[in-house]
């Protein structure tokens, strides 16, 4: 009987699998992340393609004394990898560079794939001592900072900043009172007051303004109400008599203009008068 | 009936000539160059050139690129020998090295002239996980080092079988 042929071994010794194991798991690693960076690469050519749309931005007076400035944003993730921890800063400085407002979005995840809408809202209060109260009356260019964080792709934390000047039309321009010389009919003093500004902003002005006028120890010597009915980058100039309570002078005095404008209530910062 | 005999490894081998092997290794030389030298410096002189800061300094990168690939081409010719192992070693000990150089300057700030977008990316996760490349072919040295001076040889039949 034949015996059967011996099957040769080729087993190699123990130290060499295990250095040959480290190796083709070091060659396995590679071949991972080498796929890995080409789809990222690929990818993130894709998102930068589509970059961010604005949807536009739009600008309105709210009822809580405050400019709204809303607008969205965007943005289309047609990547093979997602978008996670997503968040969106801006901040507007005036012309002197003080803060005026501030906003944050998010943060949210964006899938491979997906397309989404981030609504941006942004209140610049007005109030008389606000920094922002010069929004009102001077035109200026705002500094709008943006900031992005997000990390795409699981291991890339990106973050993104740039400035921009952003102009700004003030929606009482260049706004004035003139009180023209005192009068005296049926026993009071009536003084003429001509009230002008032009709407720089992008809205009409469609409601009432009221103005009181003030002796310098800030007793309301009289008050006036103007209509108005102003398109956006028109220009507002009426002329109403004031009745002045008897005695009250206007000498180092103020005026000062409340507007209101369908829910919201605008104070106009105070003017001295001469 | 005799018993029939044990298995045994195979002790042939066929080692190629210094001469194959050193124009072998210089074949292997100019791809490895490409790739460590030539891309990375290439894309980094076109990023100086547009204005953009760079990650890495050019230098760093030739040096590396260089170093690592003298080493790796010394090590394919001295595979049959004894000095395999430690050439193994230094060249996976330069690259961990290398890959932590980059590490240290992992986040890149790219910034482009004539504008205010700046823009930061961090890739040391990818790093990390880069890094692990050179670990694990320097425990792979280590284990051939050990192999080498406890069997000298004793790989070659495995290395180049007849």
């Amino acid at each position: 009987m034949a015996l059967p042929a011996p099957s040769w071994s080729r087993t190699p010794p123990a130290l060499y699998r295990v250095s040959r194991w480290f190796r083709r798991l070091a060659l396995i690693v590679i071949v991972i992340l080498t796929i890995f960076l080409a789809t990222v690469g690929y990818s993130a050519y894709e998102f930068v393609s589509a970059s961010p749309q604005s949807g536009g931005y739009s600008a309105s007076f709210a009822s809580n004394s405050t400019v709204a400035v809303t607008g969205d944003l965007s943005v289309a993730n047609h990547g093979w990898y997602p978008l996670s921890g997503f968040d969106l800063s801006l901040r507007i400085r005036n012309a002197s560079g003080d803060l005026i407002g501030t906003v944050t979005t998010g943060p949210e995840t964006l899938a491979a794939g997906a397309t989404t809408t981030v609504p941006i809202a942004l209140y610049l209060p007005i109030s008389p001592n606000s920094s922002a109260a010069s929004l009102l009356v001077t035109d200026q260019y705002l500094a709008v900072g943006v900031w992005g964080n997000a990390t795409y792709a699981y291991l890339f934390p990106i973050s993104v900043h740039f400035e921009q000047n952003k102009s700004w039309g003030a929606p009482f321009a260049n706004l004035a009172f003139q009180v023209g010389a005192p009068s005296e009919a049926n026993g009071s003093t009536v003084v003429p007051v001509t009230v002008s500004f032009s709407d720089h902003a992008p809205f009409a002005e469609d409601g009432r303004l009221g103005l009181t006028l003030r002796a310098s120890n800030d007793t309301p010597c009289g008050s006036v109400s103007y209509g108005l009915d102003v398109p956006s980058q028109g220009f507002f100039y009426q002329t109403e008599n004031v009745v002045l309570s008897r005695g009250c002078s206007l000498a180092g005095g103020s005026a000062d203009a409340v507007v209101v404008l369908g829910s919201a209530t605008i104070p106009l910062p105070p003017e001295t008068l001469p | 009936m005799p018993a029939p005999p044990e298995p045994v490894a195979p002790t042939a081998y066929s080692v190629p000539s210094l001469g194959y092997r050193i124009l072998a290794a210089a074949a292997r030389l100019v791809p490895l160059l490409i790739l460590l030298v030539g891309l990375p410096v290439a894309a980094l002189t076109y990023l100086q050139a547009q204005g953009i800061s760079l990650p890495v300094s050019i230098t760093t990168v030739e040096v590396a690129g260089v170093l690592i690939s003298v080493l790796s081409t010394a090590r394919y010719i001295l595979r049959p020998t004894a000095a395999y192992g430690p050439v193994s070693i230094a060249t996976s000990a330069v690259s961990v090295g290398y890959v932590l150089v980059l590490l240290a300057q992992s986040t890149y700030r790219i910034s482009l002239p004539n504008s205010s977008l700046g823009v930061d990316v961090d890739y040391a996760r990818l790093l990390e996980l880069v890094l692990l490349v050179p670990a694990l072919t320097l425990l792979a040295s280590l284990v051939t080092t050990v192999e080498d001076a406890k069997a000298p040889k004793e790989r070659l039949p495995f290395d180049y079988p007849a």
